[in-house]
C-alpha cells in the first residue's frame, strides 16, 4: 500500500521547500499542498473498503530485534483522522500561500516544518505499532515546538514553545513507559492485536493505562495540563489553525479513541476520562467566555471541545463512538474555518481584539457568512455537522441509552455536558458578534478587502461543515465503521439530522436558549466572572515547577561547582576513600582478601637494584614537587617524575608504554609551559593550619589506599591472564606487537571511540580558548615574503589607527 | 626585531682573485627557519634554530617509521603522531607562531577531519565487502628492493589515528601557544598606541 510512501513524500517535499520558498516566496506553499492532498485523495479512494471493515495495512521491518516495525493500518477511525490531518491540512497550506508576505522571516523553515509535521501526524494516526506511534508522536511535539517558536526573536514565542514542548514531550515519557508495560503484559506491540485481545487479568494493566492516559491528556490539553494550548497561540494563525484545531491536539483524543475498544472497561479508565474531560469542558468554556482576543477565545474553546472529545472517545460504547467521529469531524471543520477567519481579519484589519473590531461583517459579508456558519456549527445549530455531533453526544448519556455508567454518574455527566454546551453557545455567539458585529461604542475599523483565494479557505471549510451536516449519511458510515469495534448495546444509533422528538432535541433547544440568554446578559455574566474567586492557575503551577527546578539546579551547581580545583580534587578523592576505600578496609578487617606475603610467601623488594634507583627518583621528585612554591620548577619536577615512571616501564619490559609515556610527558610539559606564561610565578595561596593538615591527611590516606589496593589486586589473580590468549590471535592477524595489535585490531572499536574523543577534545580546547574573541589567529600559512609584508602592514596599520585618533583628540 | 637581511650576510665583494677567501664567505646564505622572526620565548637562539632545521625532517621521518613499524615493533599511530607533533612543537618553540603557521601542512581541524575520515572509512569499508565493522586484512607482497613486505589494513586505520593526534596537538598548541602570543602582541601594540597618543597630546603645538 501507498501510505509509507506518502509519509516519505511529506519528508521529501519538506526538504525541497526550503530552496523553493527562497525562489518563489509564499507561493511555494502550493507545492506543500501536494502531499496532504494526495494522501486525502488516497484515503477517499480506499474509503468504501475501509468503512466496510476491511482496513488497509502494510508493514516495513525496522528494528526486528526489538519488535519495532513500521506497521500501518488504516481503519475507520484512522480514515476520519487522515481526512482531517491531510484534507484540512491541504486547505490550510493553500491558505498559507496568501497569508504570509514575501519578506516573512524563516518562511522556508516554517513551510518545511509544517509539512514535516503533517507527515508525522499522518504517521501517528496510521501506525499500528506502539513504538512507531511514540516516535511519530514525539516528532509532532518537536515540530510543533519549532512552529510555535517560529518568531524566535520574541521571548514570548520562545517561552510558549518551550512550555508546549516540556508539557507534551515531557508527559510523553510516562506514556512510553506505559506503552512498554502494555506491550510486555499483552505480549505484542501491535495496537490492533492488543485492542482485540486485551490482557485484562494483568494487575499491571491499570498502571500502564494510567501512564498512557497521562501522555494523551497532556497532548490533548486536558485540564490541568491545558495551559500550553492558549500560550501556543503565539504561532502564526495558519499554524494554530492546523496544529491546534485540526491535527496535533487531536493526537491525544485519537489515542484514547484507538485504545477505548479494548480498555474502556478497565478501571480507572472511564473515571479518569470522564472526570478530566468534563473538567476540561467546563474550565475551557468558562475561560473562553471572557476572552477579548478572538484567537484566545477560540483557543479556550478548543480546550473545551477537546474535553468533550476525550470524554466521548473514552466512554467506550457504540453510541459514544458514533458521537466521537461526528464531533471530531465537525470540530476539525468549524474550528479550522474559524481560525482561518481570524487570520483573515487579523491580516486585513491589524487586530484581533473584540474591543477594537466593529463593522467588519458589513465590509466582508461572504467571510462573515462563512464564519457565522462555522460558529453556528460550534454552537450546535441545525442543519450543521456540529448539531449532528452534539445530538449524538447528548444521546450517549441519556437514561435510555446504555453508557456503561451507573445512572447517577450518567446523569452527572449529562448535566455537565449540558452546562458546558451552554457555555459553548455563549462563546460562539460572542465570537460572531465580537468579530463581525457593529458595536455602538467602537469606531468602525478600516478593512481592506482580502484576495478571493485568501478568503476561499475558511469559506470552503465552513461550507463543507454545512454539507456534511445536511447530508449526514455521507459521514455516518465512517462513524459506524468505528462503532463496530465496540460491544453492541441496545439499538444502533446513526448520525442524522432528524431522530424525531427525542429528549436530546429538547436538551439542544434548552442549550440554545440558555446560551442565547448568556449572551443577552453578557454584562451580568462578565460581572459574575469578575466576582469569582481566582482559582489557582494551572499556568502558574507550571511556572512554579520550572522555577523550582531552576532553583534546585542552581543550588546544586553552586554547591558542587565551586570553581576551585583543590575542592574538585578533594571531592573526587573523598569519594574514592568513602566508597572503595571503606570497602577495602572492611574486607581487610573481616579477612575476606588474601594478603600476599602473609602466608610465608617471600616479599621481593625489587627485581633489579635499578628499580630501586628509579623508585628513589620518583619519591624524591614527588616530595620535592609538593614542597615547591614556584610553578615552573614544580612543573619540571612533575615531568621528571613522569620520566621516572616511564623508566619503570622500561625495566618491566614494556617499551611501548614507556615510549608513549615519555612522549606524552614531553608534550604536556611543553604545553603547560605555554600556559604558565599567563599564570603568576608562584602558587598564590597555600593552605595553612587545619586546612593544610587536612590536605596532608587526605593525600596520605588516598596514597595509602592506592598502594595497598594495587598490592592486593596484583596478588588477587585467580584466572589465567587474558593476554596469553592474544598471542595466537596476533599471529593469525599477522603482527608481532601485541600492544598494538590489541589497540588497532582486537579492540579497534575502543580505539576508534577514543580517537573520536580526542578529536572532540581538540575542537573543544580550541573553541574554549578562542571563546573570548570571534577573530581566529591568522593561520593561513602565508609564505615567508608575504609574512614580512603582513608584518609591515600591521605596523603601519597600528600607526594609522593611532594617528587619526590623535588628530581627533587634538581638534 | 630582527629582519631577514641580518641572516643573509653582506654581499660577496671579495671575488677579485687576490687569493684571499671572499669577504663574508662564512656568513650563512640561507635562513635557518623559513620565516626568521622572533620566537615565542626570549631572544632568538641560533643554536635552537639550527637544531630545529636539522632535526625536524628527521623527526618526521622517524614518526612515519614508528607508524609503519608499529605492527611488529614498538610504535604505532598514536606514538607516531606524538613524535610528528613534537616536530611542530619544536618549530614553534624555535620560531614562534608565524613559523608554526608557515610549517603546518594544513589547518589543525582539517587534519582532524581527514584523520576521522580515514579512521571511520577503514571502520566501515569491510561492510562493503560483506565483512563486519573494522575487520582487518593483510597482504604480503615481494617487492624488488625491500624483499617481502606486509601491507595490513590496520595501517590505514593507524594513519587516521596518527593524523588525529597531530591535529589534536597542533590545535592545542595554536590555541594555548600561538593564540596567547598573538594576544600579547596585540596588547603590546595597544600599549604602544596609547603611549603615542599621550605623546601627541602632551607635545608642543
Amino acid at each position: 500500500m501507498l501510505l509509507p510512501f506518502l509519509i516519505a513524500l511529506h519528508a521529501a517535499v519538506a526538504v525541497l521547500l526550503v530552496p523553493l520558498v527562497r525562489v518563489w516566496g509564499p507561493r511555494a506553499f502550493v507545492v506543500a499542498c501536494v502531499p496532504p492532498a494526495l494522501t486525502a485523495l488516497w484515503a477517499l479512494a480506499h474509503a468504501p473498503d475501509i468503512v466496510a471493515g476491511r482496513p488497509v495495512t502494510s508493514a516495513i521491518t525496522w528494528v526486528p530485534a526489538l519488535n519495532i516495525d513500521l506497521e500501518f493500518r488504516v481503519d475507520a477511525l484512522t480514515l476520519a483522522m487522515v481526512l482531517l490531518v491531510s484534507g484540512v491540512g491541504a486547505v490550510i497550506f493553500g491558505y498559507c500561500a496568501a497569508y504570509f508576505s514575501t519578506g516573512e522571516r524563516g518562511l522556508g523553515r516554517l513551510a518545511s516544518v509544517l509539512v514535516l509535521f503533517a507527515g508525522a501526524m499522518l504517521g501517528v494516526v496510521s501506525t499500528d505499532n506502539l513504538f512507531a506511534l511514540f516516535v511519530f508522536w514525539e516528532l509532532t511535539s518537536v515540530t510543533s515546538f519549532l512552529l510555535i517558536g517560529h518568531d524566535d526573536r520574541k521571548e514570548h514565542a520562545r517561552r510558549a514553545a518551550v512550555q508546549a514542548l516540556v508539557t507534551t514531550a515531557g508527559f510523553g515519557l510516562p506514556m512510553l513507559v506505559g506503552f512498554i508495560l502494555l506491550g510486555q503484559i499483552g505480549g505484542s506491540f501491535r495496537i490492533s492485536e492488543l485492542v482485540a485481545a486485551p490482557p485484562l487479568g494483568e494487575p499491571l494493566l491499570p498502571v500502564a493505562l494510567v501512564l498512557i492516559l497521562v501522555g494523551a491528556f497532556a497532548k490533548s490539553a486536558q485540564a490541568p495540563l491545558h495551559y500550553w494550548l492558549p500560550g501556543a497561540m503565539i504561532a502564526p494563525t495558519p499554524v494554530s489553525a492546523y496544529l491546534h484545531a485540526a491535527a496535533m491536539v487531536k493526537g491525544g483524543v485519537y489515542l484514547v479513541a484507538r485504545l477505548a475498544p479494548g480498555f474502556a472497561d478497565v478501571d480507572p479508565w472511564r473515571a479518569l476520562v470522564l472526570t478530566f474531560g468534563l473538567l476540561t469542558m467546563v474550565v475551557g468554556g468558562w475561560r473562553a467566555l471572557r476572552q477579548d482576543d478572538l484567537k484566545l477565545l477560540l483557543a479556550y474553546g478548543t480546550v473545551s471541545q477537546l474535553g468533550l472529545l476525550t470524554l466521548l472517545a473514552g466512554t467506550g460504547t457504540p453510541v459514544a463512538a458514533t458521537a466521537t467521529i461526528g464531533v471530531l469531524l465537525a470540530h476539525g471543520l468549524f474550528k479550522s474555518a474559524l481560525f482561518l477567519t481570524v487570520g483573515v481579519i487579523d491580516h486585513q484589519t491589524g487586530t484581533r481584539s473584540i474591543a477594537a473590531l466593529s463593522g467588519v461583517g458589513r465590509r466582508l459579508p461572504v467571510l462573515a457568512g462563512a464564519a457565522i456558519l462555522a460558529a453556528a456549527s460550534m454552537a450546535g445549530l441545525p442543519p450543521l455537522l456540529g448539531f449532528v455531533g452534539k445530538e449524538a453526544a447528548l444521546e450517549v448519556f441519556l437514561p435510555g441509552t446504555s453508557s456503561g455508567l451507573a445512572p447517577a454518574a450518567a446523569a452527572a455527566v449529562l448535566t455537565g455536558l449540558v452546562g458546558a454546551s451552554v457555555l459553548t453557545v455563549g462563546y460562539s455567539v460572542r465570537f460572531a458578534w465580537g468579530a463581525f458585529g457593529t458595536k455602538a461604542t467602537v469606531a468602525e475599523r478600516r478593512v481592506s478587502r482580502p484576495a478571493a483565494a485568501f478568503a476561499a479557505a475558511p469559506v470552503a471549510l465552513a461550507v463543507l461543515g454545512l454539507a456534511a451536516g445536511a447530508l449526514p449519511f455521507a459521514v455516518d458510515p465512517v462513524a459506524q465503521g468505528y462503532a463496530a469495534a465496540f460491544q453492541p448495546t441496545g439499538k444502533p444509533y446513526h448520525l442524522a439530522l432528524w431522530h424525531g422528538f427525542t429528549p436530546a432535541l429538547g436538551l439542544t433547544a434548552l442549550i440554545l436558549v440558555a446560551g442565547a440568554l448568556l449572551f443577552q446578559w453578557r454584562a451580568a455574566v462578565a460581572r459574575a466572572q469578575q466576582a469569582m474567586p481566582r482559582w489557582p492557575d494551572a499556568e502558574r503551577g507550571y511556572y512554579g515547577l520550572v522555577h523550582a527546578i531552576y532553583v534546585v539546579a542552581l543550588r546544586v551547581t553552586r554547591l558542587l561547582q565551586s570553581g576551585s580545583l583543590p575542592v574538585y580534587l578533594g571531592v573526587i578523592l573523598v569519594t574514592l576513600l568513602a566508597l572503595p576505600g571503606v570497602r577495602l578496609v572492611m574486607a581487610l578487617a573481616s579477612g575476606d582478601v588474601a594478603v600476599p606475603g602473609a602466608g610465608g610467601n617471600e616479599v621481593r623488594i625489587w627485581n633489579t637494584p635499578l628499580e630501586g634507583v628509579v623508585a628513589l627518583l620518583i619519591v624524591v621528585t614527588a616530595v620535592a614537587t609538593v614542597r615547591e612554591h614556584r610553578r615552573f620548577p614544580a612543573l619540571i619536577l612533575i615531568s621528571a617524575m613522569g620520566f621516572g615512571i616511564a623508566g619503570l616501564f622500561v625495566l618491566y619490559g614494556a617499551p611501548d608504554l614507556a615510549l608513549t609515556l615519555v612522549l606524552v610527558e614531553t608534550l604536556t610539559t611543553i604545553i603547560l609551559v605555554f600556559v604558565l606564561r599567563r599564570l603568576p610565578e608562584t602558587f598564590g595561596t597555600r593552605p595553612n593550619g587545619w586546612a593544610k593538615r587536612l590536605t596532608v591527611l587526605l593525600c596520605a590516606a588516598v596514597g595509602t589506599f592506592i598502594a595497598v589496593s594495587l598490592w592486593l589486586m596484583t596478588a588477587a589473580r585467580t584466572h589465567a591472564p587474558i593476554s596469553s590468549g592474544y598471542t595466537p590471535l596476533a599471529r593469525e592477524a599477522g603482527g608481532d606487537n601485541l600492544v598494538n595489535m590489541i589497540l588497532a585490531d582486537f579492540r579497534a572499536l575502543d580505539t576508534f571511540g577514543e580517537v573520536v574523543v580526542l578529536a572532540t577534545a581538540a575542537v573543544a580546547v580550541a573553541s574554549l580558548v578562542l571563546l573570548r574573541r570571534s577573530r581566529v589567529v591568522e593561520e593561513a600559512e602565508p609564505g615567508p615574503d608575504e609574512e614580512e609584508q603582513g608584518e609591515e602592514e600591521q605596523g603601519e596599520e597600528a600607526g594609522r589607527t593611532g594617528t587619526p585618533a590623535g588628530e581627533g583628540d587634538r581638534t | 626585531m630582527s629582519t631577514p637581511e641580518e641572516n643573509r650576510g653582506p654581499p660577496n665583494k671579495g671575488a677579485a682573485g687576490d687569493g684571499a677567501p671572499p669577504e663574508g664567505w662564512e656568513a650563512p646564505r640561507e635562513r635557518w627557519l623559513s620565516t626568521g622572526v622572533r620566537p615565542a620565548f626570549g631572544p632568538r637562539s641560533v643554536l635552537l634554530e639550527v637544531a630545529a632545521r636539522l632535526l625536524i625532517p628527521t623527526i618526521l621521518v622517524f614518526s612515519v617509521f614508528l607508524l609503519v613499524s608499529g605492527h611488529d615493533q614498538p610504535g604505532g599511530g598514536f606514538v607516531g603522531g606524538l613524535v610528528a607533533s613534537l616536530a611542530y612543537v619544536l618549530r614553534y618553540v624555535a620560531g614562534g607562531r608565524r613559523e608554526l603557521a608557515a610549517g603546518m601542512p594544513m589547518r589543525p581541524d582539517a587534519l582532524l577531519a581527514l584523520g576521522m575520515l580515514i579512521a571511520s572509512g577503514t571502520a566501515v569499508a569491510p561492510l562493503l565487502f560483506g565483512h563486519s565493522v573494522l575487520e582487518s586484512a593483510s597482504l604480503t607482497v615481494a617487492l624488488p628492493v625491500f624483499g617481502k613486505v606486509k601491507f595490513a589494513s590496520i595501517l590505514i586505520f593507524e594513519t587516521g589515528v596518527f593524523l588525529i593526534v597531530v591535529g589534536l596537538v597542533l590545535s592545542v598548541v595554536s590555541a594555548l601557544g600561538a593564540r596567547m602570543e598573538a594576544e600579547e602582541e596585540e596588547a603590546r601594540a595597544a600599549r604602544e598606541r596609547a603611549r603615542r597618543i599621550l605623546r601627541l597630546r602632551g607635545g608642543p603645538r
